[in-house]
């Protein structure tokens, strides 16, 4: 592959990134304002119940919970679109010379810049809630990064299943619902029983929204070593998802 | 400078038939185990081979296979059996304007339009301008391009795809419409591209064109190889066939009926078409005026076809086939009767091919009289192999043809006639 090929590769997923975002909301009242719609919601009623009504220990709960909720919501927008990323773009994957692999990496990437967007407003309610970002916050993109690796290597994977297996669709939905609870966005993984732990820490975002965490709210470290473990497995996610989309896109045009 | 090459293709296409009223249940009617299957060749070892600057036609009926080869090519799926190869930026002319977005303006689809193309965004850019003017579109460039009439929507789609400089061209359909001069402005710049190397795949069903632009054509049926070879023989050939369409509009119920050489005509055995214009009467008219059945080597034949046509046909097309016993085909013309000065086909009629002498040899001919639809849609009425045709030749040679001819030596000449 050249660099110029490359070049329109890039270009290529830039440009449906930047299509996406403009056409999602295109003439609704508030525009990209519903991307944020969701999670605020989320984040007022949990930071209501958990602290007025079922009291939690943790600390600085309404920044915890955002983070949470925030990170969560790039992971699931971003399964939830490239299911349909194939099965949805009929026109585009069935024109000769359109790279189809473009299509989940454009998807995860517009819901990363919606994530992106929404980080100012995270800073601020964590400011506000008292906690203190420091030098470990620098470490930040790099779990970003991670959690891009893992998403896009997932979405990859969805993405060409959905073709042929439309149920797909509605097991990432179920999945994605389960997890939700399964995953320690609105309340503290030490609260999980020993017996179960180890199972539990199975859940890559057990690392990833702790690394979130301690970066942001407390101005520390990341857990380099599950970091790097997690990046390791995204990245051979990725590789595999990109290896099984590759060999499952031959069939792609013929069944949507 | 571009390359297609591909060699022996096959595709095959799966499917399920789905059972009617069985059990409603948890599992779809088609992932259902037991639920017959099926499959079907869309292409049967199909050989396309276009250089620089050639031009291919493939025409052939509907469901022949001419888009799945074309869409192979463009690599969209891949073929079940055989290679194909495909050097140079590829350029495509299928579907104009379906990757387009409705709700974003012409010059956002343009420029996402020519991404996906294959240039960079830097690239497209630069030639918008181009791009707009060609497409003449300059008012509407930034209105979204669901305002757009489909007209426009091709203009601006066929202008996006030849600025992209292809090296090979894949085209479907897509010059047959558009108003005139645009048509033209189309095939001027086609042949531009052609003349700086680009190979290109025309699929069409305008016989005209596939004649007149294409080196070669690729007839398909079914998904097999008819004929390949130079544009306009294939071309006479498809249309001289009795094609699926006049198969589809044959009545079976019409009724039978005798020449007036008693050769029984019979649907769909010897004779085909649509029936909307009736050939009622081939007289083979021999040199002296007298109606025949054997001719001389050598000696004028007039080929009468009376016709009728039960409603007001626009200019259809005559056709006169001489085959030997063995079906080679040894003369075929067909024209448009407007060049004989049949512009409406209403009621009665008589349209004539003279032979000013017929050197063939020896043998038993067969004739076939055919007139089709005027664009070649269909036959009205074809009469295959009705017509026999007995040639005496007064000295005996082998072969086809045996025009008058004489020897030369050393000595004096020794006549031969035909």
């Amino acid at each position: 592959m050249g660099l110029r090929r490359l070049r329109v590769l890039r270009d290529l997923s830039v440009q449906l990134v930047l299509r996406d975002l403009k056409l999602r909301y295109r003439r609704t009242l508030i525009g990209l304002a519903w991307s944020f719609a969701f999670p605020i919601g989320q984040i007022v009623v949990l930071t209501f119940i958990f602290t007025l009504v079922l009291p939690t220990r943790v600390g600085k709960y309404s920044a915890f919970v955002s983070i949470g909720v925030l990170a969560w919501t790039w992971f699931q927008s971003s399964l939830v679109m490239a299911a349909t990323s194939i099965t949805g773009n009929r026109e585009l994957v069935r024109h000769p010379g359109f790279p189809s692999t473009v299509l989940p990496i454009s998807v995860v990437g517009t819901n990363l810049i919606l994530f992106l967007m929404a980080f100012p407003a995270i800073v601020l309610v964590v400011l506000y809630d008292g906690g203190h970002p420091g030098l470990g916050t620098a470490a930040l993109p790099l779990v970003v990064l991670v959690q891009f690796l893992l998403t896009l290597g997932i979405s990859y994977l969805v993405a060409s299943l959905n073709v042929s297996f439309r149920d797909t669709q509605q097991m990432v939905a179920l999945l994605l619902l389960l997890f939700f609870f399964l995953t320690p966005i609105f309340y503290d993984p030490a609260s999980v029983p020993t017996a179960y732990r180890a199972l539990y820490n199975l859940n890559p975002f057990v690392v990833l929204l702790d690394g979130y965490r301690a970066t942001l709210i407390h101005g520390g470290l990341p857990n380099f070593v599950g970091l790097g473990e997690l990046g390791a497995l995204g990245a051979a996610m990725v590789v595999a998802g990109h290896f099984m989309f590759r060999r499952a896109s031959h069939n792609f045009a013929e069944e949507i | 400078m571009g390359q297609i090459s591909a060699r022996r293709i096959s595709k095959r296409y799966r499917f399920r038939s789905h059972g009617r009223g069985r059990h409603p249940g948890v599992l779809n009617e088609d992932l259902r185990f037991g639920s017959r299957r099926g499959e079907f060749w869309a292409l049967h070892e199909v050989d396309v081979e276009v250089g620089p600057g050639q031009m291919l036609g493939v025409i052939g009926p509907n469901g022949a296979g001419k888009s799945t080869l074309l869409r192979l090519i463009g690599g969209v799926g891949r073929p079940t059996s055989g290679s194909i190869r495909v050097t140079g930026r590829m350029g495509s002319l299928l579907e104009l304007g379906s990757d387009f977005h409705p709700e974003l303006t012409g010059r956002e689809n343009v420029i996402m339009s020519g991404i996906i193309a294959g240039l960079t965004r830097r690239q497209v850019l630069a030639r918008m301008d181009a791009i707009v003017e060609f497409a003449e579109l300059k008012a509407f460039m930034d209105s979204p391009v669901r305002a757009y009439s489909s007209g426009m929507l091709l203009r601006l789609g066929f202008s996006v795809a030849i600025h992209t400089e292809p090296e090979v061209l894949l085209i479907d359909e897509v010059l047959a419409v558009g108003d005139q001069s645009f048509r033209a402005k189309c095939l001027a710049r086609v042949e531009q591209l052609r003349g700086r190397g680009c190979a290109i795949l025309l699929v069409t069903h305008d016989m005209t064109l596939a004649a007149q632009l294409c080196d070669k054509a690729l007839w398909l049926n079914k998904g097999r190889v008819m004929q390949l070879g130079p544009a306009d023989e294939v071309v006479r050939a498809f249309a001289a066939s009795m094609d699926w369409e006049t198969r589809s509009r044959t009545p079976v119920d019409w009724h039978a009926q005798l020449t007036t050489d008693g050769t029984e005509l019979r649907m769909m055995e010897n004779r085909f078409g649509s029936m909307e214009l009736q050939v009622t009467d081939v007289r083979l008219i021999d040199g002296i005026g007298r109606r025949c059945r054997s001719l001389q080597a050598g000696e004028r034949l007039r080929v009468e076809i009376d016709y009728r046509a039960d409603q007001a046909l626009p200019a259809p097309n005559f056709g006169v086939v001489i085959r030997q016993e063995n079906n080679t085909v040894l003369f075929d013309e067909t024209i448009p009767a407007a060049k004989v000065g049949l512009v409406t086909a209403y009621g009665p009629g008589t349209v004539a091919l003279n032979f000013e002498r017929l050197d063939l040899n020896s043998g038993e001919y067969h004739i076939d009289v055919g007139v089709y639809r005027h664009d070649w849609a269909y036959a009205y009425d074809y009469h295959w192999r009705a017509y026999p045709l007995t040639i005496l030749a007064a000295t005996e040679v082998k072969g086809a043809v045996n025009p008058p001819h004489t020897w030369e030596g050393p000595e004096p000449p020794v006549r031969g006639t035909g």
